[in-house]
Formats: structure tokens, C-alpha cells, sequence
């Protein structure tokens, strides 16, 4: 008897490992292993043939010093165009999601379904469908030109408020899904009692709303700004040799270039970057719901 | 260009086959075990690697996969081909890119698995990295008898002299496009790319050979005998322009699209795109700038990993006979890499054998140059230098 209820208390124990086991083997196989061999390329030196280079671990951060040196424009652009795209999305996201959230009544299910349609759609044509959408002969063109609300280069494709304005389009559904889920879970109760104490609608939302919608900002914010950076099909499709963005650099030094250290350092320095900038942003926004 | 949703979407085929191939396996093992080895060896004959098939001197047999590039065959072809070879043809367009194809593929060439292709058509650059690296099959030319038909000039070629393990399938000029209409002039040299009239609506190709060859010979340099020092020059322009925000694009095959919406007023284009286009666009014109053009060839090779090399050179041999061959370039506006073309072009597209473009005239060839091969550390130098001009 004692025998039978140790191991059951041992297996009570085991129990939530084993439940874990399927979801960290999978980490370990589909995240830790490429994650590994991607820095240890990084760090690696190619020599040998020019068509089938041997790569030679030596820890040579070389690599990553002339990956930063020669691409901190293509870097930069592309945090500029990810903060800028993630700002927009926020801007446009928030009165939608907050409609569908309070107003939108019965229906609610119908706004979200049409928010999701696009989404059927796969990510290439969408952005592909903007090239002939933003064309320099295009209607749009035409009549923002004749309001001369046209960029300095006359004209919107090829342009980076195209990438900008692509890379909105194509993740702001990450921003307005959070958003939605957090305004909803907030109590209609909270807001009719911050009425009660005699609050003004502004600072019901700046006190009550704003503040209880943060957990869904912040995931928002990640979910937009983290594939936005290492994007490179706005960049390809609706960019010029001027907005060219460290996702499309990374691509060619893999796939043409092929000189697989460097385009293995770039990607880490991206990872890095991104990591340090959501650690300083959660921290900033305090909230703990998401670390 | 990129890789894109539809590369992964070929992934997910290729691996279907593979999959099915490997049930097919299964199932004739099943059958060695059920009702003895003989019949089932028989039955699993065409699993066979490329060494049993090379030497079959019979009929071809079984499926054959081809790789070619998008827009690069005539309606009705491959269906008449299956008719009269009683093979069964897997026709893929994923060949945009080489450099990315040659990505995709070396690591499995170089274990020796199958790439999904049993005959691929890439450029002559391609055609001879491959064969360097010992990577192509020799072509059988007693299976292949028009290749009587090819031009004397080609078979010739100093980068597969007597064409053993390449077969040229479509020729033709890299010079450049232009949309009349945009331009609002003529436009007949490299100069003209650079009018400031034209900021931000010129494209030009992102390989070496095809984008920096005509730039070189209008800096009064030669492609036969490229040096280092005369790449330079030329990518060194390229980079001044695009700082200035005269490049709009660095483009494959992607320019046409853009030129024909007007986005592009010049680019650097190839002679057939252009025959193509002009179909639904009259104001687009090709010119070869008076400096001078190059040209290029494409090539049929069969991998070493050829599932079908029978086969193979059964398809090498329809696209040799000169009135099949007519209407594949009726269709792709290509320049025939077959002698003699005129009076079979005649039958089936009387206006195509007339285009200068198609059957170039003595003047326009003279002024179109073919690269010198190049040394795999010459060609990856170049590559690498022009890369970090556009875009990486």
C-alpha cells in the first residue's frame, strides 16, 4: 500500500514535465538546433571552393563587425520603416478595434469577420495587387497629384512610404487582434464607474481604458514590429534600390551571394537588436502580463 | 528576386512526388515479396539511376521532368511532344532566378540526390559552373540525330565545344526596352539611361553578365576579354547612377510588367520579352544601343541525378527537328539556335521570320557579343561585386 501511493505521489511530480516534454522537444528541435547552428555559422569562416565552400568554425566575429559596418543603412532603415509601420498600425488599429470592442453591438462578428477577409488572401498577391493599385499612371497618383500631396520623387510606388504603407497594411491585423481581445475583457462596469466619480469621456479613456488596454498594445506592438523589421517582400515588391531592407540583404547573401557566415551574422545581429528593443520597450510599459 | 509563397508551393509538390515515388517503391517491394522478383524488377525498371538508362537504346519510356523558365514554351507543344514519345511530361516554370536556382539545388547535386528535374534550361554561365563541378551527364548524341540542326556557331562555342553536356534551347540579344510613350524620344545609347529626364524609371538586370555587358562595351571595353578593371568601371557607374536615384529596379525577368504599366520608361530587356510584349503594346520598342549588345544562350543539361535520361534526349531531339523548333520560337520570340530557320518560321508565323529581332540581320548581330567564359573565381568576384551594388 505505502509502496503504491510513493510512486503515485513520484508520478504526480513527473507528471507536468511529461506534459511539457512534446512542446520543448519541439523548441529544441525547430528552435535551439537552427538557433545554434545559425550563430555557429556566424562565427565560422568559409574557405575551400568558390561553388561548395567548406565553412570553418573559429569564432571569427569578424563577420559580425563587417556585417554591421557595411549594412547599418539597410539596418536602420529597417527599424525606421518597422517603428514607423508599427505607429501607424497602433494609430489605425485602436479606434477600430475599441469600436468592435463597446459599439459595434450585434455586429461585432461581422466587423471582425471583414477585418479577418483580406487575410484569405495570401500575403504575395495582397502586395503584388498594391503594385498595380499605387502605379505611377495609376488613378491614386493621379489624384493625390492633383491635390500635390505626391512625395518629393513624384510618384507613391518605388517610394518608401510605399514599403511604409505595405508593411502597415500587411501586419496590422496582428495589431488589431490583441488590441481587440484586451478592450474586451475590460468591464463596461469600470468605465460607468469612473462616470460616477464625475470623470469626463477623455479621462475615462486616459485613465481607465488606455491603461487596462496596455497588455494588448504591447503584444501588438511586438506582433507588428518583430516581422516588420526582417521583412524584404514590401521591400522587394513595392521598394527601390532606396529602401532596400536588411531582410532583402540577408536573402541575397544567402541565396546569391551565398556567402552564408555574413547572411548567418546579419540575422543574429537582427535577433539581437529586436530582443534588446522589446526588453527595453516591456520594461518601459511595465506591464507583466507578457514576461 | 525573392523567393516567394509559390517556390514554397513547388517544395510541397516536389515533395508529393518524392512521396509518391516512395510509395511506388513499397509497392514493388510488396510485389517482390508477393509473387516473385523477376516480374517486379521489370515492373520497377524505370526507378533505375541514370547510369542503366543512359546506355537504353530502345524507345524512351516513363515520365520526364523538365525545368524551364516561366513564358519559355509554346501552347500545344509539350501535349504533341507526350503524343508522338508516348512520355509523360512533369513541366515545372521554377527556374526565375540562377543564382537562386543554383542555391536551391547544390547541396542535394552535390550528395548526388534528385532535384525534382530530369533536363533543366539555364544560361551558358550556369551550364558550365555545373559541368565544372561535374554535376552534368553527357549527352548521347546517337539518341539526339537533329542535332544536325544546331547552328555551326554553337556547336562550336568555346564553353561546351561540340556541345557534349549542354544543348542550346533559345537565343537571344540583351539590350534595351523602352515605352515610347514615357520617353517621348528615341533612345539608342547607354547615355540615353542616364538622362535625368528619366530619374527613378530605369531599370536595370541584376546579373553581371546580362546588366554590366553592355555598360563595359560603352565605356569602350570589351566582354570577350573581361578584366577586373573593366567590370569595375562599369559597376562603378552603376553605383554613381543608383545613388542618384536613377535605378529604380535591379530586376531579373521582372522587368516586363513594370515597363508595360509604364512605371518603367527604360530598361534593360531581352529581344523576345520585348516581341512578346509589343503584342499588347505598340509603343514599346528593343534597340540594340549603339555601343553594342550582348547575347545569350540558354541550354538544355540533363543532371547527373536524371531520373530519365532516355527521355531526356528524347525532348532534346523533338526540340532539334527545325518545324517543331518553329513553332517553340513563333511563341517564344526567342533567336533560333536551329541553321536554316527562315523557311519552317515562314510556315507557321510569316510576320516572326521577318522581325529583326527574331531573325537578326547581319549589322545587328555583328554589334552583339557574346561573354568570354569565365574562371569560377572570376565569375563569383564579379557576382559579388556587382551584388553589393544592387542590393546586398
Amino acid at each position: 500500500m505505502a509502496g503504491a501511493a510513493v510512486s503515485n505521489r513520484q508520478r504526480s511530480k513527473i507528471a507536468p514535465y511529461l506534459m511539457i516534454l512534446p512542446a520543448l522537444m519541439y523548441l529544441g528541435i525547430f528552435f535551439m538546433v537552427p538557433l545554434y547552428s545559425l550563430a555557429r555559422m556566424s562565427l565560422s569562416h568559409s574557405g575551400g571552393s568558390v561553388y561548395l565552400p567548406t565553412l570553418e568554425f573559429k569564432w571569427d566575429f569578424g563577420n559580425y563587425l563587417s556585417a554591421f559596418s557595411r549594412y547599418q543603412d539597410e539596418i536602420i532603415r529597417s527599424f525606421f520603416y518597422a517603428t514607423i509601420a508599427t505607429a501607424l498600425s497602433l494609430l489605425l488599429a485602436f479606434p477600430l478595434a475599441y469600436v468592435i470592442a463597446f459599439k459595434a453591438g450585434r455586429y461585432k462578428n461581422l466587423i471582425l469577420g471583414l477585418v479577418i477577409l483580406p487575410f484569405f488572401v495570401t500575403f504575395l498577391i495582397r502586395t503584388i495587387a498594391w503594385r498595380t493599385i499605387l502605379a505611377d499612371d495609376g488613378w491614386v497618383v493621379q489624384a493625390l497629384g492633383s491635390v500635390g500631396l505626391l512625395p518629393s520623387e513624384g510618384r507613391l510606388l518605388s517610394t518608401s512610404w510605399a514599403v511604409i504603407g505595405g508593411l502597415t497594411y500587411n501586419w496590422i491585423i496582428f495589431m488589431i487582434l490583441p488590441l481587440y481581445v484586451s478592450l474586451e475583457k475590460i468591464d463596461p462596469l469600470l468605465i460607468q464607474a469612473s462616470k460616477d466619480l464625475y470623470s469626463t469621456n477623455r479621462r475615462s479613456f486616459t485613465k481607465v481604458i488606455l491603461p487596462l488596454s496596455m497588455p494588448g498594445v504591447l503584444a501588438g506592438s511586438l506582433l507588428v514590429f518583430i516581422p516588420a523589421s526582417g521583412d524584404f517582400i514590401n521591400a522587394d515588391y513595392l521598394g527601390s534600390t532606396r529602401t532596400t531592407m536588411i531582410g532583402n540583404v540577408i536573402e541575397k547573401q544567402f541565396l546569391v551571394v551565398k556567402d552564408y557566415p555574413a547572411a548567418a551574422a546579419l540575422s543574429m545581429v537582427l535577433m539581437l537588436t529586436i530582443l534588446t528593443g522589446v526588453v527595453l520597450y516591456t520594461r518601459a510599459l511595465g506591464t507583466e502580463d507578457l514576461l | 528576386m525573392s523567393p516567394t509563397p509559390f517556390d514554397h508551393l513547388t517544395g510541397l509538390a516536389n515533395k508529393q512526388t518524392s512521396r509518391r515515388r516512395f510509395i511506388g517503391s513499397g509497392a514493388a517491394v510488396a510485389a517482390a515479396l508477393a509473387i516473385g522478383a523477376p516480374i517486379a524488377a521489370s515492373c520497377s525498371s524505370n526507378d533505375k539511376s541514370s547510369t542503366a538508362t543512359a546506355t537504353q537504346s530502345g524507345p524512351a519510356t516513363g515520365t520526364l521532368r523538365v525545368s524551364n523558365w516561366p513564358l519559355y514554351m509554346a501552347d500545344g507543344f509539350i501535349a504533341a511532344f507526350q503524343k508522338a514519345s508516348g512520355l509523360t511530361v512533369n513541366y515545372k516554370e521554377d527556374f526565375n532566378d540562377p543564382e537562386q536556382w543554383f542555391a536551391k539545388v547544390k547541396e542535394p547535386l552535390a550528395r548526388k540526390q534528385d532535384i525534382g528535374a530530369d533536363l533543366a534550361v539555364m544560361p551558358t554561365f550556369l551550364m558550365a559552373r555545373l559541368h565544372g563541378l561535374g554535376w552534368l551527364n553527357e549527352i548521347n548524341d546517337s539518341n539526339v540525330p537533329n542535332k544536325k540542326n544546331l547552328r555551326p556557331d554553337l556547336l562550336a562555342a568555346s564553353a561546351d565545344p561540340g556541345r557534349k553536356y549542354s544543348a542550346p534551347y533559345m537565343s537571344g540579344l540583351v539590350g534595351l526596352a523602352y515605352n515610347s510613350t514615357a520617353t517621348g524620344r528615341d533612345i539608342t545609347t547607354i547615355d540615353d539611361l542616364w538622362d535625368p529626364k528619366f530619374k527613378g524609371r530605369v531599370s536595370l538586370f541584376s546579373d553581371v553578365q546580362d546588366g554590366l555587358g553592355m555598360i563595359m562595351q560603352s565605356q569602350g571595353n570589351s566582354v570577350e576579354h573581361p578584366t577586373t578593371e573593366t567590370v569595375t568601371k562599369a559597376i562603378d557607374l552603376v553605383r554613381e547612377q543608383k545613388d542618384k536615384g536613377q535605378i529604380r529596379r535591379f530586376t531579373g525577368n521582372d522587368y516586363a510588367s513594370d515597363l508595360a504599366a509604364g512605371n518603367i520608361a527604360v530598361a534593360q530587356a531581352y529581344s523576345g520579352d520585348v516581341v512578346q510584349l509589343q503584342a499588347d503594346n505598340p509603343h514599346l520598342k528593343f534597340v540594340v544601343p549603339d555601343s553594342g549588345a550582348t547575347t545569350f544562350v540558354d541550354n538544355m543539361v540533363i543532371p547527373y541525378t536524371t531520373q530519365n535520361q532516355h527521355a531526356a534526349e528524347a525532348w532534346i531531339n523533338y526540340v532539334y527537328d527545325r518545324s517543331n523548333y518553329a513553332k517553340l520560337v513563333a511563341f517564344v520570340h526567342g533567336v533560333p539556335v536551329l541553321s536554316d530557320m527562315t523557311d519552317e518560321l515562314t510556315k507557321v508565323d510569316p510576320k516572326a521570320a521577318n522581325n529583326p529581332w527574331i531573325n537578326p540581320p547581319k549589322n545587328v548581330l555583328d554589334k552583339a557579343k557574346g561573354w568570354a567564359p569565365l574562371t569560377d573565381e572570376q565569375a563569383k568576384q564579379y557576382s559579388d561585386a556587382y551584388a553589393a551594388v544592387t542590393g546586398g
